[in-house]
């Protein structure tokens, strides 16, 4: 038998029994389980096995290209890369860069080692040059081509070699309509490079210190973290994760968010609502949704959260989010989450149908979108005057202050996060008391959905 | 079933005192005074868009009368849900749900422990002919089956007070009857039921008492057997052997008799009798006048009670407002 005593009022068994009902009639729907958790995890096992992947995809090239310069320098050029590929192979030399490089110094003609379009190939090459004149008749050649029975046809004009300087021309490259993409981008690579050395060599320059004057060093940048060490740098990642960070607090808040709108709404339609009601409070059946569809945003915060970490921790730079931050996170995400979800419930609950709820989530919706238009100015300057205001202005301040911790290289001033937590903090009890009293009414009326001013007075009704 | 544990207040179930709802400009309830005794089983009648819904939404609280007090089991009904079973006019389920996740939902939901819940509802499912509906899901049954395991959902908890609305309407006449029965044994276990309907053979076969109500307003209130007495119209249908040309002298003769009128087919007749004279002595003296293949003393019927009241009151209820609760 019930308990007749605590049969009534405000009751915490009753929020947790809506909630889990929440919790489980959207997490195991197929849609969920694919967009929520199987989809990050087949990205995260895609992303780990794509490089295998690639590697493994390489088709053999076997077969005759013809080159048709003006000198036969270029096809000269090609010629000995190609033989000294197979030289490479048949030696054992094995793929090493320092192992090539030493093969390469020691050929007969060692400014060729400017061409390293082979360095990187692991599949079978075995490719004949036949050399030609630019001015012969190609026409033939380029039938050949057509039909497959070449790989390719070269064709440099005579200004890319004579002019001085060079004429800003470009190689002809013509391939067989099924020559696979690696096979394409490796000759073009390879007969752009075969011209630059053709076209050194006519100077009588060394092309080996020409190609070394010109390089330009890598910039091997390191961060020394908090206990001095080194750590890796990824200047782009650096960009991306406070973008990440936001990103995903906001796709998490507005997915749950949403299901809210609409499981108020069915509720509504199907009617069920009233017999839920003749069991439990407004309020607690609004607790319970909003604490259930809580459940389901943060399932998806760890799924998407953990193979973020994960990446991050494959990468070595797990440092540069430090446990602080996500500590401030979870915080700014709940506040972001009951927030959303306060003003959908609101809503769900004042309509009759999604398409009425349109009209009343759209102006909350436009207000919400100004987060991402902000992610770019804030990340370059987290500490600015817009960085600094925003994260003060609810309910876009969580999204902000996300953006602003997770991306700042010095510490936001303690009394800016205080400050940005109370009065985000003390926005979310309003937005909650006030999505309770609308919801109260809202969800027993039906037909014409509310005005703004018809909320309001629902709002402020005894 | 367990017995109801009976409260040591000897307060009606409940209580509504000068009650008043108004949505907009229609009055919905007027200045209602009602009262349902514990363990009683009373109708709330009305033509549609009388108020009844009106009022009982109030009497759950799930809309607060505008003026007026109203207690439901010694207070609040919002203080009291898990001691109140309802079902609402406007049935409503979670369609992909199962039967039993749904109704041990609602179980749960009015503080039932989870263990035994599940055999519990297998049991009332049995009880009300929905056996191996436990696992379908809710959208798979039809309107009938769902308004039974909508009726489950409100006595399941076995509480102290049951809230029909309107709980025959839609359902064929063999599921009505097992609802009936069922109502009728929640009551014989000491119940409080008041049920809402507007199909007057199923209040006159189940209310011990009822509530007609019309336009918001209360025109009568009484027990069944008080209702049919005091409309009684006073009347004695024959029947002779004869035919009623033949036999209508001898009973006019009658004393006590006022009229005779004969109906169309020629075959039978009404005595209106005067107010001064028992309609019994009336048949006695009939049947020793004429003889007759049948006589009885007239019945009124509640159906008969409710047209005459409510077109005494100015007909029909108002249309349904739209935007209203």
């Amino acid at each position: 038998m019930i308990d007749k005593k605590n049969s009534g009022g405000f009751r915490f068994s009753r929020i947790m029994t809506i909630a889990i009902r929440e919790f489980r009639h959207t997490v195991l729907t197929k849609g969920f389980i694919f967009g929520a958790i199987l989809f990050p995890l087949v990205m995260f096992v895609v992303i780990g096995v794509m490089p295998f992947l690639l590697s493994n995809d390489q088709v053999p090239v076997r077969g005759t290209i013809v080159v048709a310069d003006s000198d036969g320098s270029v096809a000269q050029a090609i010629e000995i890369a190609f033989a000294r590929y197979q030289t490479k192979i048949q030696t054992g030399i094995g793929s090493s860069t320092a192992a090539l490089s030493d093969a390469l110094a020691k050929s007969q003609r060692g400014d060729v080692a400017a061409l390293d379009a082979l360095s990187d190939i692991t599949t079978t090459v075995e490719v004949t040059v036949r050399r030609m004149s630019i001015d012969d008749d190609l026409a033939g050649i380029r039938d050949q081509v057509q039909s497959g029975e070449l790989l390719a046809l070269v064709e440099v004009p005579a200004t890319l070699l004579e002019s001085d300087p060079p004429a800003d021309a470009d190689v002809s490259l013509l391939v067989p309509s099924n020559s696979p993409a690696k096979t394409t981008a490796l000759f073009a690579r390879i007969a752009r490079q075969a011209t630059v050395v053709a076209r050194v060599q006519r100077t009588g320059t060394d092309l080996a210190k020409a190609m070394a004057l010109v390089r330009e060093p890598q910039a091997q940048t390191a961060r020394l973290t908090s206990t001095g060490t080194k750590a890796k740098e990824n200047l782009e990642l650096r960009f991306m994760i406070p973008g990440g960070f936001m990103m995903l607090m906001w796709i998490a808040a507005f997915t749950s968010a949403n299901q809210l709108l609409t499981t108020t709404i069915e509720e509504k339609s199907s009617k069920v609502i009233e017999v839920l009601l003749s069991a439990t409070s407004p309020l607690e059946l609004l607790a319970g949704k909003i604490l259930g569809q809580g459940f389901v945003s943060l399932l998806m915060l760890s799924t998407y959260g953990a193979a973020g970490i994960a990446g991050l921790a494959f990468l070595t730079m797990l440092d540069i989010v430090p446990l602080s931050s996500l500590i401030l996170f979870f915080l700014w995400f709940l506040l972001a989450y009951f927030m959303v979800a306060s003003i959908m419930a609101a809503v769900g609950s004042a309509v009759s149908d999604l398409r009425e709820a349109q009209s009343l989530v759209q102006p909350a919706m436009i207000v919400m979108m100004i987060p991402l238009l902000l992610w770019l100015p804030i990340s370059e300057n987290p500490t600015g005057w817009l960085a600094t205001i925003t994260s003060f202005v609810p309910p876009i301040g969580p999204f902000v202050m996300v953006l602003r911790t997770t991306g700042a290289v010095e510490p936001i001033p303690f009394w800016q996060i205080g400050l940005a937590l109370a009065v985000n903090g003390f926005s979310t009890i309003a937005l909650v008391w006030i999505a309770s009293r609308v919801f109260r009414i809202g969800v027993l009326m039906q037909g014409k959905p509310p005005t703004p001013m018809e909320l309001l007075r629902w709002a402020r009704a005894r | 079933m367990n017995p109801i544990i009976t409260n040591s207040t000897n307060e009606p179930a409940v209580i509504l005192r000068s009650v008043a709802k108004r949505f907009g400009s229609v009055q919905a309830v007027r200045e209602l005074d009602l009262e349902v005794a514990r363990g009683a089983l009373v109708g709330l009648l009305g033509p549609n868009g009388a108020g009844k819904s009106t009022a009982i939404r109030m009497i759950m609280s799930l809309i607060r009368q505008d003026s007026g007090e109203l207690r439901v089991l010694g207070g609040d009904a919002l203080d009291a849900k898990d001691r109140i079973g309802y079902l609402p006019e406007e049935r409503g389920l979670y369609r992909r749900m199962r039967v039993g996740e749904f109704l041990i939902y609602l179980g749960r939901l009015k503080g039932l422990p989870r263990q035994g819940l599940s055999s519990r509802v297998e049991s009332w499912l049995e009880r009300i002919e929905l056996p191996g509906v436990f696992r379908s899901r809710c959208q798979e049954l039809s309107k009938g089956m769902q308004q039974k395991v909508q009726f489950i959902g409100a006595v399941l908890h076995e509480p102290d007070l049951i809230v029909l609305d309107e709980p025959f309407s839609g359902l064929d006449p063999v599921n009505a009857r097992i609802l009936i029965s069922t109502v009728q044994d929640l009551h014989r276990q000491g119940r409080t039921i008041f049920l809402s309907t507007h199909q007057m053979a199923q209040a006159e076969q189940l209310c011990e008492r009822v509530v007609l109500i019309n336009r918001g307003e209360k025109i009568l209130d009484s027990t069944t057997r008080e209702v049919t007495q005091r409309f009684s119209p006073r009347a004695v249908e024959i029947e002779p052997l004869a035919g009623i040309h033949a036999a209508r002298s001898a009973l006019e003769a009658i004393p006590g008799i006022e009229s005779v009128k004969a109906a169309e087919d020629g075959r039978t007749a009404v005595l209106l009798v005067n107010e001064r004279t028992d309609p019994h002595a009336v048949m006695s003296l009939a049947l020793a006048a004429v003889p007759c293949r049948r006589i009885e003393i007239a019945r009124v019927s509640l159906d008969d009670v409710f047209v005459r009241l409510v077109t005494e009151h100015g007909g029909h209820a108002r249309q349904p407002v739209r935007g209203a609760a």
